[in-house]
């Protein structure tokens, strides 16, 4: 359970988030809205790199907007980015296992945890492989390999699925919809692709021009008019 | 299928990544060690012992480079820093020469240290400012002290019957000097390669990627910089050090700012991306001019065939002579397997 109280981040005269206060308890959680909603700042501010002005975070107990983006990660929280970060000189084990690295894990532990996570995201066999040659679809599951090894408690995807063929986006949906039964955690998604929003999410929050415009089951978000004005536009009576 | 041509281009560019195995240049190392110093004249030995030690200061520019994407134009000031200190200790103290020079890498790391706060907030051209205005500093500090040279005690500065500093007990002959350089110099690659192998190398390479990349999976950016910063610095002194043992003698004229600038490019030009690539840059620092007074052409003529390089690797040779060296051997690899 993450609750997010009164969290407002302006940066200059701009109001990025306008004291979104919101409950999020499923295993997955859409964010859905607009380009320039809020999506990847609410993503910033729980990941750290970005501070708001007021409100508070707690995670699972824990106060997290005192901790640092790196202690953050260390304590669970997980995420990818809208443009992927495989490094290219690393191997795809690497690449994984380098969120193992600042943890206080046994060498068995960490192999272990490694190679779940690369048969969860069916990468074993190009496990020694340099990131270099992996195709987009292979370094999005590598990365969120890397998301995924371990005990994290929260995930944040950003964007996974964009620039994914069907098929894939296919095996990115049953990848999302299994991590909590991998390791437990809750995933928070952002996707432009509603179908995949609508398939793995079991409660989706709406933001638009940086307020929370509903939250709740997806089915009832997806049908709420007012999701579908910040989608659709309002129509105009003459 | 896809997957497969994928796979094999990817191992492939394994070989291209640490360069040869690391059997091959122990083995080359060794071999020089040995043959050289029979065949050489002791000019020469003399000139390919500071190649041996700029090859380490050459390897400790390419690690920023490389992993952290700094560019540090101050390395040659780190070596004044690890020479000074060794040679005051090797004077002031009756301390085992080893012992000299690891105080003065260590010396030489706590400087670059202090080198990497800068480094957090700016990098690029800024942080290349900035190192070269203090490599620049340190300059005018050993002219203005008049680097103690071979005076007595800690501070002292002769102006004649300087004392020599003491080279190790195993390493008194040029000779055996060479040799001892190698050997050390072998373990700063070595100690290069555990470090990009484990996991402060992958910490890097996040960083380098994207610093948000590395602080999201738990890297402590700051930290893992200045001990990238620091074990850069360490390397310097180190070979400052080793320079100390070699001229046996430095004066305010040993490390001259500009050098830095001189050293960084010829890295780039050497490869900054195989460890062969730093003793490519050390060779042209020092072998290629003493070859050209050798012949009866100014050493400085040098100096021009180091801008034509530098134009030539960054216009076609981004990963320098190394990296042309290595694609021509994947080439000419590959072009035998698919012959069979």
């Amino acid at each position: 359970m993450i609750s997010i109280r009164d969290i407002t981040v302006s940066f200059g005269g701009v109001t990025a988030l306008n004291k979104v206060t919101v409950d999020l308890s499923d295993k997955v959680v859409g964010i859905i809205g607009p380009n320039g909603a809020g999506k990847t700042t609410f993503l910033n501010v729980l990941s750290g790199f970005v501070t708001p002005k007021s409100g508070s975070i707690n995670a699972f107990g824990t106060e997290i907007l005192g901790l640092a983006p790196h202690r953050r990660s260390r304590w669970g929280l997980r995420r990818s980015f809208q443009k992927e970060q495989v490094v290219d000189e690393l191997t795809v084990e690497e690449n994984v296992g380098v969120v193992l690295d600042s943890l206080p894990l046994t060498s068995g532990e960490r192999e272990q945890y490694l190679a779940a996570a690369l048969e969860f995201t069916g990468l074993t066999s190009v496990r020694h492989a340099r990131a270099a040659g992996l195709n987009a679809f292979q370094r999005r599951m590598t990365e969120i390999a890397r998301c995924a090894a371990g005990k994290p408690k929260v995930l944040m995807l950003d964007e996974p699925g964009a620039g994914l063929s069907q098929n894939e986006v296919d095996v990115l949906r049953r990848t999302i919809s299994d991590i909590h039964v991998f390791n437990g955690a809750m995933t928070l998604l952002i996707d432009h692709d509603v179908d995949l929003i609508q398939a793995v999410c079991s409660s989706t929050m709406v933001l638009d021009f940086g307020s929370l415009v509903t939250s709740g089951p997806t089915r009832e978000v997806l049908s709420d008019p007012r999701v579908r004005a910040v989608y659709l536009g309002v129509e105009e009576i003459a | 299928m896809e997957l497969a041509s994928s796979m094999s281009r990817s191992n492939d560019e394994t070989v291209g990544r640490h360069g040869l195995p690391v059997f091959w240049p122990a083995l080359l190392m060794f071999v020089v060690a040995i043959v050289l110093p029979m065949v050489a004249a002791a000019l020469w030995l003399k000139v390919m012992t500071s190649v041996v030690i700029y090859a380490l200061t050459a390897a400790s520019i390419a690690l920023l480079y490389r992993k952290l994407g700094q560019v540090s134009l101050a390395q040659v000031a780190f070596m004044g820093c690890g020479g000074w200190v060794a040679l005051r200790l090797a004077h002031g103290t009756t301390l085992p020469f080893e012992l000299s020079i690891l105080a003065g890498g260590v010396f030489a790391a706590v400087v670059g240290m202090i080198f990497a706060y800068p480094a957090l907030r700016m990098r690029g051209l800024y942080l290349a400012l900035v190192t070269l205005m203090a490599a620049g500093g340190f300059g005018i500090l050993v002219n203005v002290t008049q680097f103690p040279n071979g005076g007595d005690g800690f501070m002292g500065f002769a102006v004649k019957s300087v004392s020599y500093m003491p080279r190790p007990l195993l390493a008194q002959s040029d000779a055996a000097y060479f040799r001892y350089c190698i050997a050390v110099v072998f373990l700063g690659f070595g100690l290069i390669t555990l470090h990009e192998r484990g996991k402060p190398g992958r910490a890097w390479s996040l960083i380098r990627k994207s610093e948000a990349a590395a602080m999201a999976v738990g890297i402590n950016v700051t930290g893992y910089k200045i001990w990238g910063f620091a074990l850069s610095g360490f390397l310097a002194g180190v070979a400052g050090g080793l320079l100390a043992g070699n001229l046996q003698l430095l004066d305010a004229r040993s490390f001259p700012p500009a050098e830095s600038v001189m050293i960084f490019a010829l890295t780039i030009v050497g490869g900054a991306w195989h460890w062969y690539g730093a003793v490519i840059a050390a060779l042209l620092y020092r072998f290629v001019p003493a070859l050209l007074n050798d012949v009866g052409i100014s050493g400085d003529a040098a100096y021009i065939i180091f801008g034509a390089a530098l134009i030539h690797a960054l216009m076609t040779a981004p990963r320098g002579i190394a990296g042309q060296l290595t694609d021509l051997v994947s080439r000419l690899a590959s072009g035998r397997r698919e012959g069979r």
